[in-house]
């Protein structure tokens, strides 16, 4: 069982790594926010109290880890869609494995080829003159990893619906784009207008992006205990909505 | 003979639609049995049940003596599926192909590599095992297909359409690794298909058509059951042509595109009389021993494939302009 669930994992990372382009072309998403709105806003923004004295370049890193981790995860899911519009799904359904080992399986690739975007963007942002705390970005990657493993979850529960390639891109950017503006990746979440504050309170992002905060560059809203279990709260419901989904999935 | 596949009065809806109506058969070990029917007949939702890949709205299917519904997990195990459709990742080698299903069957660890060097050997691609599937032809891809169905030795494997799409040269290659799939390793091949040569590889037939079974039985029995030869007159004037056959012979002919078709004994003997005695208006005429297409075409009135009629009459066109 575990030795499948390596096996099916490991297919998902051999592709990833055979296909370094993608791993490439996924720098340019945080570092055009990093340039383009760092850099560009840097000098107008403000941060409160706690954050004083921060740059705001370095401020956003966080943020765009999180990021990196939302968009790898959730479009790792496409591959349940690829998978059945090209047959392999089919082959694995049929194989005497629990349907519970092939979504684990996706899960942890997901979740796996996201973090070592996340982590390459961690280790190239120094480059633009971003500073914080190497330690804590070490121990940020895990709870990134359990973020990236709900993120692939939803995706997942999207992708046992779609039929086409374009109904799931349509359908995530729909639901990645609230969650990426309304989890304080790129601003301070102090002092938001009331009905703002309760969507951002809602999004499982905010804590994650909390945290990394906290631990990379130090100012926090949430105690970091509180993001790391509501981060892993929502791993665990996502992840069985995921399995309830592939459960009831028709090939 | 040992049943390893038993079904009994099984059935499929989709919603009003009724995919499969109460089909009952049973295949012996080590058997070819094949599922022969048009395109939409039940082939594919049949194969499906039997795989565990969907429910069966009622009835009753049991391979190797599991229920299909109750126990699909030990049905899997003793299953080899090969879908209409490539079901490979093509992003992966031929070799992590099949690695990842010997995991996945739990094939022991100490016999993977040996037996995929076997079954890459068996269907002639050992020499590419290190290539990505996605540079693989169509008929490389069945082929490789049909060696990952070797890798865990089901006792019993389904081959959805297995030639569909192949060239002839290709389908023949194909037919001779399944034939000595069964001689050496015993196994019960159980395939659909809607090509009529293709159905004269297996020791025994079942006729589907609207999710029925309309004839079960060898090939060379169902042949015999026609017994007539297959006569097919163009005309441009069928009716009364028709009227010609069942007054004065007491035939039944079926319409087809242009012209009618009707069983006979002795057919071409039969054609000389007609135009020598009845001199009927005809674009030609064509006389043709039976085949499964025949035994089809009379068990439902209808041709298997409605391009393989029209090509039927192309010729005869062809043949009456230049003798016209």
């Amino acid at each position: 069982m575990i030795e499948v669930i390596y096996a099916l994992w490991r297919r998902d990372m051999v592709k990833f790594l055979r296909d370094r382009r993608n791993l490439i072309t996924s720098m340019v998403r945080p570092f055009l926010w990093l340039v383009a709105f760092g850099f560009g806003l840097r000098a107008s923004v403000k941060l409160p109290e706690a954050g004083a004295g921060t740059d705001f370049v370095s401020f956003l890193v966080p943020g765009m880890a999180a990021m990196t981790v939302l968009f790898a995860s959730m479009f790792a899911a496409i591959s349940i869609v690829w998978e059945r519009e090209f047959g392999f799904l089919k082959e694995l359904l049929v194989a005497p494995i629990p349907r519970g080992a092939i979504v684990a399986a996706k899960l942890a690739a997901g979740s796996a080829t996201a973090t070592v975007e996340a982590g390459l963007m961690l280790a190239l942002a120094p480059l633009i003159g971003a500073r914080f705390s190497v330690t804590g970005a070490l121990l940020s990657l895990p709870l990134l990893a359990v973020f990236g493993m709900s993120v692939n979850a939803l995706g997942i529960v999207v992708a046992a619906r779609m039929k086409s390639f374009e109904g799931f891109g349509s359908v995530v950017n729909f639901i990645i784009q609230p969650i990426f503006f309304l989890s304080g990746a790129l601003y301070p979440i102090d002092g938001l207008p009331r009905v703002l504050r309760i969507v951002v309170l809602i999004n499982p992002m905010s804590y994650a992006v909390d945290a990394v905060r906290g631990l990379c560059i130090g100012p926090h809203h949430f105690p970091i205990a509180l993001d790391v279990a509501v981060v892993l709260a929502a791993g665990l419901a996502f992840g069985a909505l995921a399995r309830r989904a592939f459960n009831k999935m028709e090939v | 003979m040992n049943a390893v596949i038993e079904v009994e009065d099984l059935a499929k809806k989709y919603g009003d639609v009724e995919a499969v109506r109460g089909i009952g058969f049973s295949v012996g070990a080590g058997e070819i049995f094949g599922f022969l029917g048009p395109n939409g007949a039940g082939k594919t939702t049949t194969i499906k049940i039997l795989c565990t890949l969907l429910q069966p709205t009622s009835g009753r299917a049991r391979l190797a003596g599991l229920d299909v519904a109750t126990s699909p997990g030990d049905v899997r195990r003793r299953i080899g599926v090969i879908f209409q459709d490539p079901a490979l990742d093509d992003r992966l080698t031929a070799e992590e192909n099949l690695m990842l299903h010997a995991v996945a069957y739990r094939v022991p660890r100490g016999e993977r590599t040996g037996r995929i060097t076997e079954a890459l050997r068996f269907v002639d691609l050992h020499e590419r095992a290190k290539d990505l599937t996605r540079t693989f032809s169509g008929g490389m891809k069945r082929r490789l297909e049909i060696a990952r169905g070797l890798i865990h030795r089901p006792e019993i494997l389904f081959l959805d359409e297995p030639t569909t799409g192949l060239d002839p040269q290709t389908r023949a290659r194909t037919w001779e690794v399944l034939r000595a799939l069964r001689r050496d390793f015993g196994t019960t091949l159980f395939l659909t298909t809607h090509y009529m040569d293709e159905a004269e590889n297996c020791d025994r037939i079942a006729v589907i058509d609207h999710g029925k079974i309309v004839a079960l039985d060898t090939p060379a029995a169902l042949k015999q059951r026609v017994g007539k030869d297959l006569v097919t007159a163009r005309s441009d004037n069928p009716n009364e042509l028709a009227r010609l056959l069942s007054e004065k012979y007491g035939i039944t002919s079926t319409p087809v595109d242009g012209g009618l078709s009707f069983l006979v004994e002795q057919g071409d003997a039969f054609i000389v009389k007609l135009l020598t005695a009845d001199r009927p208006t005809l674009g030609g005429i064509s006389v043709r021993r039976p085949t499964l297409d025949d035994v089809f075409l009379s068990l439902t009135g209808r041709q298997i494939r409605e391009e393989g009629a029209e090509g039927q009459f192309a010729r005869l066109r062809a043949i009456a302009r230049r003798r016209g």
